[in-house]
């Protein structure tokens, strides 16, 4: 195929709501045209249309959605008024859609070759059976999926969700498609995944010479993988140009507030920030915690899932502390152990110099107070039939510590803290946004007069607006009591821009404890230098892809692998690696890594050639 | 590997059950009222005559002794002898049996034989017909939420629930046998006699296969995967046989399995009506006469019945749906 070909060539394209009164406009004067084999990023937030958008291409809207004017013309054919026959013949075939969601995208009942077996012989029913087989190991062996022809065999419940991503991509790219839609397919993977679908898509764009709309609401990543962008707000085009044009010149106001409200990470006026702590307020010793689990399809067999595997810090008084790392590091698991929810099998917790493990009855429940840990989702932790002041209340209640006449003004007082309008009192949660519905319970830790906030994703649901405003809030609420966060996250963003120190976990281990600062600028393990380079940022980026992006996903935390439990995927593991499991030791002077190599000479962080060179005849042998 | 843990956790779950059951209806028998010695040698026999048969028959000893006992010979496939029913007036009955003193009545075990086939005959020829008349229904219903499908299946499946079924099999034996003479429905003379009494269960269990089937199919059609297929380039017809239908079968099975109960009440209730000599007939007449041994057999029967049924339906759950191998 020509290089400059048209392919796609969208034309006035209009999506309304049907059925309400004014005929809501979920897309308005959409046009634009697909080259072969070019890359078409395009962006903006929540509700500017572009699931529509990307559903509307390949004409899979279902009611009450309606294509309202336009045309999506593909090679001379328009998709939208296509008869059922004809576009069943290009849907699935020339044209490949992949979604958000791969763990929901295949029937889980079916094994995942099976499934993708199916949809290319019916598609192309000419292929004969071993020759479609042949097909589909074939491409699933260039997603790099290890072992595709087991693999083949295995239901989706047994993928993890980048591998999953990984699964739907081979389902969308075994017909060799002239063009693909990737609709926010990054949106449910953790960072470093994320990555490396995002190397994964522009290696197969090369291979299958496919083009590619692809759809995300991160500015940073389409700039990253996309020839040429259009940035949607409200249903419309607000501008189109190349990367370097949005992020050099942008000429749309909306483009220009995109820019500026994104996070950044680094660069020479960015200021980490800093704290002077005097006391420690929570001191965790060599915490531990095994889950044990039937194995499945056995009798009597259990699997000891080793979820946390002792972890040892302590959280200054006033203090912000982090905590980052991806699904399965075991973070939610700390954060259980450190709110009180779960006893850990060994170490201990001290909380103002007090075991936890050791109080009982009062002084336990006493203790509780002074720790409130506030969820990602107050939907669900906020009971639907209270009215908002009685669920403030309720911890007071609950604990009375406070003369009945009193309750109200405390939660007023606390209603008035967090600014809550004072009339939501009497109301229930249901019509409250989810910045309020946070607020809520942010007043109903707050009344108990707590100490310390374990916030674990509490901010991750919420837009850049309302989430700076809560980290506003956080900081003053943190001047006027003296409290002390821990921020549980995967936003790296976040974590650089509000906490003091953070720890970095791998596998139920903290591999990298550090100040902010120094983690961001001269992180001392390999995996953190990973993470910050799977990072998605406009800033000038010190540890590329390139160089630090790993393959492979962890280890299952039912069998840790002997010796350093990084090593499968580190890139400069020498030979120790693989006997013993290496102690945390200091690595700068305001950070703890544990890494044989640390401080050892030749870890000299990014761009030493000598290291990268060794840790690439590693990752090829192993 | 799967299937042999499987299999064993489940028979010896199966057996533990069965045990207990036998154990409550041993005990349960032996605190009503009731002489069963004087049951077996007749109202006008004199009380030595009683005694002496009571005491061959053991009941004098304790409970769990005789228990005991009664265990012994069920490990040896003995269920003992009918108190009343005599071997040579049930014809049909036992295996050849020369113990002079036990000989004249008929043995448990041979009465539940005979029985057995015809009730699980007419089980299955419900199942088929209430499965004839569900799934075009709940089909139909669970592709069309709130549409006249849906309304219909809802509507057949409250006028199913809400008919008794003793008031149905008399108005379809009115109906078929006497007026149109198309179906016999008293007494079983060959196959055709099952058509009735089936027909009547199976309308007692269809609405529930009809809901369960119409909400899980309507909440199959709304997953991810469903939307998405069209897309992916598979046609209507094979999304919903292939995939929609696959998923929405597994809580239908499991329904099978938790309403077996029922069905097992029906089937009490229309063996009744239709004088359908199967084991519901002959529980009722045990249960009247006071037959301690063939009660307790059935019921330990009908709790074997139980376990088998509930462990091939899990089993077949797990062949369509992996998740839940457990
Ligand atoms: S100890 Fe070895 S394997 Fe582990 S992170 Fe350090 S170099 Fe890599």
């Amino acid at each position: 195929m020509p290089a400059g070909e048209v392919i796609l060539d969208v034309r006035d394209l209009s999506v309304s709501l049907e059925g309400s009164a004014a005929g809501q406009r979920l897309l308005e004067g959409v046009s634009f045209k697909l080259e072969a084999g070019e890359i078409l990023g395009i962006i903006g937030e929540a509700g500017a249309g572009k699931t529509v958008l990307a559903r509307t291409l390949v004409n899979g809207l279902s009611e009450p959605l309606r294509v309202s004017g336009g045309q999506v013309v593909y090679r001379s054919r328009d998709l939208i008024a296509l008869p059922r026959k004809e576009l069943a013949r290009i849907r699935g075939n020339e044209i490949g859609y992949i979604g958000a969601n791969p763990t929901g995208s295949l029937d889980p009942t079916v094994s995942i070759g099976q499934q993708i077996l199916e949809k290319l012989r019916a598609v192309q029913p000419d292929l004969s059976k071993a020759e479609a087989r042949e097909r589909v190991l074939e491409v699933l062996a260039a997603v790099r999926i290890p072992a595709p022809a087991t693999r083949f065999h295995e239901y989706p419940f047994q993928f993890s969700g980048g591998m999953m991503q990984r699964v739907m991509i081979v389902d969308a790219l075994v017909t060799n498609p002239t063009f693909l839609v990737a609709d926010n397919i990054t949106q449910s993977l953790d960072v470093t995944v994320a990555a490396q679908i995002i190397r994964l898509i522009r290696e197969l764009r090369e291979r299958f010479s496919t083009a590619i709309v692809f759809i995300s609401s991160s500015l940073p990543m389409v700039c990253d993988i996309a020839d040429e962008i259009l940035v949607m707000q409200g249903g419309r085009i607000a501008e189109k140009a190349t990367p370097e044009a949005i992020t050099g010149r942008p000429k749309h106001a909306y483009t220009q507030s995109l820019l500026e409200r994104l996070p950044r990470i680094w660069g020479p006026e960015i200021e980490a920030p800093r704290t002077t702590t005097a006391s420690d307020l929570l001191r965790v010793v060599d915490v531990a915690k095994t889950y044990r689990v039937r194995r499945k399809g056995s009798f009597a067999a259990y699997n000891d899932v080793q979820a946390v595997r002792g972890v040892s810090l302590t959280v200054g008084e006033g203090e912000n502390f982090g905590i980052v790392g991806e699904s399965g590091c075991g973070k939610s698991t700390l954060t259980r152990l450190l709110a009180g929810l779960e006893a850990p099998d060994r170490g201990k917790i001290e909380f103002q110099g007090k075991d936890l493990g050791s109080l009982k009855g009062s002084a336990l429940v006493e203790m509780r107070r002074s720790f409130q840990l506030l969820l990602q989702d107050p939907y669900g932790s906020l009971p639907a039939r209270m009215a908002v002041g009685r669920i403030i209340a309720e911890p007071l209640l609950i604990h009375r510590t406070c003369p009945k006449k009193e309750i109200r003004e405390r939660v007023l007082a606390a209603m008035a803290e967090v600014g809550l309008d004072p009339a939501l009192e009497n109301q229930l949660t249901v019509g409250l946004s989810a910045g309020q519905r946070q607020r809520v319970s942010i007043a109903r830790a707050l009344v108990l007069e707590p100490k310390l906030l374990i916030l674990d994703e509490t901010l991750s649901a919420l837009d850049p607006v309302e989430q700076s405003k809560l980290l506003e809030l956080f900081a003053r609420l943190q001047r006027d009591h003296g409290f002390t966060y821990i921020f549980i996250s995967h936003d790296m963003a976040l974590v650089r821009k509000v906490c003091h120190r953070i720890a970095v976990m791998y596998l139920g281990r903290v591999v990298e404890l550090a100040a902010n600062q120094s983690l961001f600028e001269n992180p001392g393990h390999p995996y953190s230098r990973a993470l910050l380079s799977a990072v998605p940022t406009l800033d000038d980026h010190p540890f590329k892809t390139r160089d630090h992006l790993l393959e492979g996903e962890p280890p299952s935390p039912v069998d840790i692998p002997r010796g350093c439990t990084f090593r499968s995927r580190c890139p400069i593991a020498v030979e120790a690696c693989g006997e013993t499991d290496p102690e945390t030791v200091p690595w700068s002077s305001d950070s703890m890594v544990a890494c044989h190599l640390a401080g050892a000479a030749g870890l000299g962080g990014p761009g030493d050639p000598g290291v990268r060179h060794e840790g690439e005849s590693h990752a090829q042998s192993a | 590997m799967f299937i042999l843990g499987f299999l064993c956790r489940r028979l010896f779950q199966g057996i533990v059950i069965i045990f207990l059951v036998t154990f409550l209806i041993f005990t349960l028998l032996r605190v009503v009222p009731g002489d069963p010695a004087r049951l077996i040698v007749g109202g006008m026999a004199p009380d030595e005559v009683v005694a002496e048969k009571a005491k061959e028959l053991g009941l004098h000893d304790p409970i769990p002794l005789q228990f005991v006992r009664y265990l012994g010979d069920l490990v040896q496939g003995d269920l003992g002898n009918s108190f009343i029913r005599p071997k040579s007036g049930a014809s049909f009955g036992g295996s050849a049996y020369d113990d002079p003193t036990r000989g004249e009545r008929a043995e448990v075990l041979g009465l539940i034989v005979d029985h057995l086939p015809l009730t699980l005959q007419l089980a299955a020829l419900a199942i088929l017909f209430s499965l004839l008349i569900s799934l075009p229904l709940g089909i139909a219903g669970g592709l069309n939420p709130g549409r006249w499908q849906d309304r219909l299946a809802f509507f057949s499946g409250s006028i199913f629930v809400s008919v008794p079924n003793f008031w149905l099999g008399i108005v379809l034996s009115l109906l078929f046998s006497v007026k149109l003479g198309w179906l016999p429905s008293i007494g079983y003379k060959g196959f055709i006699y099952t058509v009735l009494p089936a027909l009547v269960l199976a309308i007692e269990v269809a609405p529930f296969v009809i809901r369960t089937l119409t909400v899980s199919l309507a909440q199959v059609m709304q997953e991810e995967f469903i939307a998405i297929a069209p897309i992916r380039g598979l046609s209507r017809w094979r999304i919903v046989m292939a995939h929609a239908l696959r998923n929405a079968s597994v809580p239908v099975m499991n329904l099978f399995g938790i309403q077996l109960g029922t069905l097992l009440g029906g089937v009490l209730v229309v063996e009744y009506i239709f004088d359908y000599p199967g084991l519901g007939l002959l529980t009722i007449n045990a249960v009247l006469q006071r037959d301690f041994p063939l009660i307790q057999g059935i019921a330990i029967c009908i709790s074997a019945i139980f376990v088998i049924i509930n462990i091939i339906v899990d089993l077949a759950a797990t062949a369509v749906d992996p998740r839940l191998e457990y």
